[in-house]
């Protein structure tokens, strides 16, 4: 059951991500100046691109067969094996390189004044909202289960 | 000019304080994670979900603090008024 509720939390996160995106993107375009929308569009995209390279960098790192008691001394956090170091190595390691290439993007967006930086923020905000929403929604679905 | 200086060291203050915060707790929730999966493999799905939500939120911070310094830099809302008000006192 506790499964349940985290693959359904993040398959809502996963749709409701394109699902904000798409819609907040389409009222950029009708009510906002070009470069709002622009900073909308890119940031959205951006954020959702980084989000599913996470999420493909953690599933794939994190399998149980790969991390066992043999790589990690449980009582001795400072104790890894050079498996269990390379491992952690490569999560951080794609971390900045998918980060750095995000920075640059931001960067570029923002010094050519491609995009109005309000926007931009708008747009990187989609997945933080639908975290929101997705945790709120657990949250109420929980109270009202207790409730009855 | 004065301005355009605090600015930039405004900015750089910025992403490095938000840098700091974020690169902590990061580090904090993967060495969880980690260790919580190798103590229990079987929980390895529910750890990586809620460690991917708390990272895209955490990495959310990180990614507005560099757009409100390079906002700082590039694109101060308030840069061409100061300039004009700039010249108009030099003058």
């Amino acid at each position: 059951m506790g499964f349940d509720i985290h693959k359904r939390l993040i398959d809502f996160v996963i749709k409701s991500n394109w699902y904000i995106f798409i819609i907040i993107t389409l009222l950029g375009f009708i009510n906002t100046p070009l470069k709002f929308a622009l900073g909308i569009l890119f940031g959205g995209f951006l954020v959702i691109a980084n989000f599913h390279l996470l999420r493909h960098t953690l599933y794939k790192a994190f399998q149980p067969l790969k991390l066992d008691k043999n790589n990690f001394n449980l009582n001795d956090s400072s104790i890894i094996s050079n498996e269990g170091r390379w491992l952690l190595n490569k999560v951080i390691i794609k971390y900045y390189i998918r980060f750095t290439i995000s920075g640059i993007v931001i960067f570029t967006l923002i010094n050519k004044n491609i995009v109005e930086p309000i926007g931009l923020i708008i747009g990187l905000s989609v997945v933080v909202v639908s975290i929101i929403a997705a945790t709120t929604l657990e949250l109420t679905r929980l109270i009202f289960k207790e409730a009855v | 000019m004065d301005f355009f200086i605090a600015c930039v060291w405004a900015a750089g203050i910025a992403i490095g304080i938000a840098a700091f915060g974020c690169s902590i707790g990061q580090g904090m929730g993967l060495n969880g994670a980690v260790q919580g999966i190798a103590r229990n493999p079987e929980s390895s799905g529910k750890v990586t979900v809620t460690l991917l939500i708390g990272l895209a939120m955490i990495e959310s911070l990180c990614i507005y603090a560099l757009v409100v310094a390079l906002i700082l830099i590039y694109a101060h809302p308030q840069a061409a008024e100061i300039i004009k008000t700039v010249a108009v006192v030099a003058k």
